[in-house]
Order: structure tokens, then C-alpha cells, then sequence
């Protein structure tokens, strides 16, 4: 009876433990998901708006009307920004894959904090650059006379816009990996 | 004859497990001492950690709050002007500062409603949930900082430089005094942003479990 007694009081152990494991790994691997997303997200805004390129189709005999991305400084920050987030996210592929493995790694789930944070902070200022660029060529502003551009560079104002959308969708889910590694790592 | 046994045997076993009970009550005594003092130390730099916190906290609200105020007490109104208009420039002359305002008087709302947070950190060390709302809110107004700042950067960048491409002049070769609070709030801005980054790192270093 003693024997028995113990024998059930080990298999309830066991029992507990394996859904914390279970739960951890499947937080890894949503992160690694998520992870991958974001690459995506963050490589196809950088292609969309390095890729800009618009000529009018007049010109007069000194300058030629084009758009391209490096005619504003804020916005080859912007593809920049994309850029080595993007690479930071295929870097950390490998981390995270080592976290499936080893759901109890904890000095590099903070490491791993730290570096999103950052890479939030990198991504959100060049998108959020590039959004009041974007604001100011549709809008203009008529104190600082400002002309709002967009009404002549119609495809280039489209792309431009459209790239933002990636980058802030990168954003979200930085933020949203941020939220994953430190719910694993209080749960442990 | 057999229940003879069996008590035989019981007997036996009950002396075995009585001089096996006590030497490991002798040892038992000192690891649960050991592990209390452990436990202590981990709590002690857990505690160490959130009043770092609180401070840093309290540092990223002043910040935040030079940045919101010099922005939005910018107005500059040049000392000549035509028969129809005055020359002044004000931080609700671009959307674009106007949000800057708008988004650093959050922040500065939200770093203030999260000190109780803070203080609860403080007092119980252990608390999983309060440090992990505070991580996830920490996050989310990074974003809104940043974003703010980086915004309010372009519009600075350009008010300094000007785009010949597009046209643009730059504004700030006549509204000198309006570019230089405007800058100045981007700067405060971004040191918001690092110190809730260091903060969302220590609150992270914080919750993990030994």
C-alpha cells in the first residue's frame, strides 16, 4: 500500500511538470513563426521603397522631373532602418530555434529582449519618419510653403505609402515577440 | 505463521526507518537555513532592481515631460511683417509636432500611472504579474515615443535642410529660435526612448525564475 501510495504521488509529479514544457515550446515555436512574418514584413517594405522610380513624362531642356527614393534623405533612412531589421530577424532565426529546444534558456530569452527592443526602436523611428514625410507630400503645408508633391508623382506617392504599411505591421509584431519571450520566461 | 512474519518483518523495517529518519533530519535542518538565505539574496536583487526601476522611471518622466513642454511652448513671430499677414510659426503649424505633443503628454500620463505599479514591484519582489504588465505597457510606449520622435525628426531634418528635389525651403534660416526648442524636444524625446529601453531590459532581468 505504501509502495502504491508512492508510486501514484511520482506519476502526479510527472503529470504536472510535462504541460509547463508544452506550453513553453509552443510559445517558441509561435515565436519562431511570428519571427518569420516579420521578415517578410520588414524585407518587402524595404524592396518597396528602395524599388521607387518615377519620370514625368515631360521635361524641360535644363532638368528632368524624377522621383526616386534617395531624393529624400528621411526615406533612404527608411529603407535602411528595413534593411538591417530584416537582417537582425534572419540572425535571430537561430536563436529562437534554440529556444524550441531549450525552453529553459533564460540569459538569452533577455538578451533576446533586449535586442527587439531595440530593433522596435530603430524600426518605429525610421517608419514613423517616413510617415510624416509621406503626410507632408500628400498634404503640403501652406505656413512653411511646402508643396505637396504627390499631386504630380502619383505612382511614387502609392508605393512610398504602401511600404509603411509593412514596416508598421513589423512593428506590431516586434511588439507582440517581446510580449511572447517574456511570458516564457516568467512561466519557466 | 505467516502474519508472525509479517510483524516480524514490519518490526525490522520500522528500526531501518528509524535510523534512517535521523541522520536526514540532521542534514534537512541546515539545506532548509541554506535555502532561506538564498531565497533572500534573490529577493534582495529583485528589490534592488525594481527601485532601480522606480528611479529610472521617475528620470524618463522628466525627460519626457521637457520634451512635451518645449514643443509645445514654441511660438516665434518674426519682428517684421506685410500689410496682409505677421510671420509666426507655432508647434500647431505642422501636424506633425502637433502629434509629437499629443504623443509625449501620453507617455508622461502613462509613466506617472504606472509608478503604483512600480511601488508594488518594490514591496513584493516575487509579483510575476505586475512585472509582466509593466514589460508589455513598457513596450508599447517605446513605440509611441519612438515613433513620435522619429516623426518629429524628419520634420526638424527637413526644416533644416530644406529639399531641393521637392521644392522645399528651409525654414529654419528664418525661424531660428522656433528650430532650436523644436530640436531640443527631438533630443529629450530619444533619451526617453533609451531609458525605457534599459528599463523594459531590467524588468525582463527581473522575472526570470531561479
Amino acid at each position: 500500500m505504501k509502495a502504491g501510495a508512492l508510486e501514484l504521488g511520482h506519476a502526479s509529479k510527472v503529470t504536472s511538470s510535462v504541460p509547463k514544457s508544452g506550453v513553453n515550446r509552443g510559445m517558441s515555436i509561435l515565436d519562431l513563426f511570428i519571427r518569420i512574418i516579420a521578415i517578410i514584413a520588414t524585407l518587402g517594405s524595404a524592396i518597396a521603397m528602395g524599388t521607387t522610380n518615377e519620370t514625368l513624362p515631360f521635361f524641360t531642356q535644363s532638368i528632368r522631373f524624377r522621383a526616386k527614393y534617395n531624393d529624400l534623405p528621411t526615406f533612404t533612412f527608411f529603407v535602411v532602418a528595413n534593411a538591417i531589421v530584416s537582417a537582425y530577424f534572419i540572425l535571430s532565426l537561430g536563436l529562437s530555434i534554440f529556444h524550441i529546444m531549450r525552453s529553459r534558456a533564460q540569459a538569452s530569452r533577455i538578451a533576446l529582449i533586449f535586442f527587439d527592443a531595440a530593433m522596435l526602436a530603430l524600426l518605429t523611428a525610421g517608419a514613423s519618419a517616413a510617415a510624416a514625410i509621406v503626410y507632408l507630400a500628400h498634404k503640403g503645408n501652406t505656413k512653411a510653403n511646402w508643396f505637396p508633391i504627390c499631386q504630380q508623382f502619383d505612382s511614387f506617392c502609392h508605393r512610398t505609402s504602401g511600404s509603411l504599411v509593412g514596416s508598421f505591421a513589423g512593428v506590431i509584431l516586434i511588439i507582440l515577440l517581446v510580449l511572447l519571450s517574456s511570458i516564457a520566461l516568467s512561466r519557466r | 505463521m505467516e502474519k508472525s512474519e509479517s510483524t516480524k518483518i514490519d518490526v525490522v523495517e520500522t528500526n531501518k526507518e528509524r535510523k534512517g529518519k535521523a541522520p536526514l533530519l540532521g542534514t534537512a535542518a541546515p539545506v532548509v537555513a541554506a535555502a532561506t538565505t538564498a531565497e533572500h539574496a534573490k529577493g534582495g536583487a529583485k528589490r534592488g532592481i525594481a527601485i532601480f526601476d522606480l528611479i529610472l522611471r521617475i528620470a524618463a518622466f522628466a525627460s519626457a515631460l521637457g520634451a512635451a513642454v518645449a514643443m509645445g511652448t514654441t511660438e516665434e513671430t518674426l519682428p517684421f511683417f506685410t500689410q496682409f499677414f505677421q510671420f509666426e510659426a507655432s508647434y500647431d503649424d505642422l501636424p506633425t509636432f502637433t502629434f509629437f505633443v499629443v504623443a509625449m503628454a501620453i507617455v508622461v500620463a502613462y509613466l506617472v500611472l504606472s509608478v503604483p505599479f512600480s511601488i508594488v514591484c518594490i514591496v513584493r519582489p516575487y509579483a510575476v504579474v505586475s512585472r509582466l504588465l509593466l514589460i508589455i505597457f513598457d513596450t508599447v510606449i517605446i513605440a509611441l515615443a519612438t515613433g513620435a520622435a522619429g516623426s518629429a525628426a524628419a520634420i526638424v531634418y527637413l526644416a533644416h535642410n530644406g529639399n531641393q528635389d521637392a521644392n522645399w525651403l528651409a525654414i529654419c534660416q528664418q525661424f531660428g529660435d522656433f528650430c532650436q526648442r523644436a530640436s531640443g524636444a527631438v533630443v529629450a524625446a530619444f533619451i526617453t526612448v533609451v531609458i525605457l529601453i534599459f528599463m523594459v531590459v531590467l524588468s525582463a532581468s527581473a522575472l526570470r525564475r531561479h
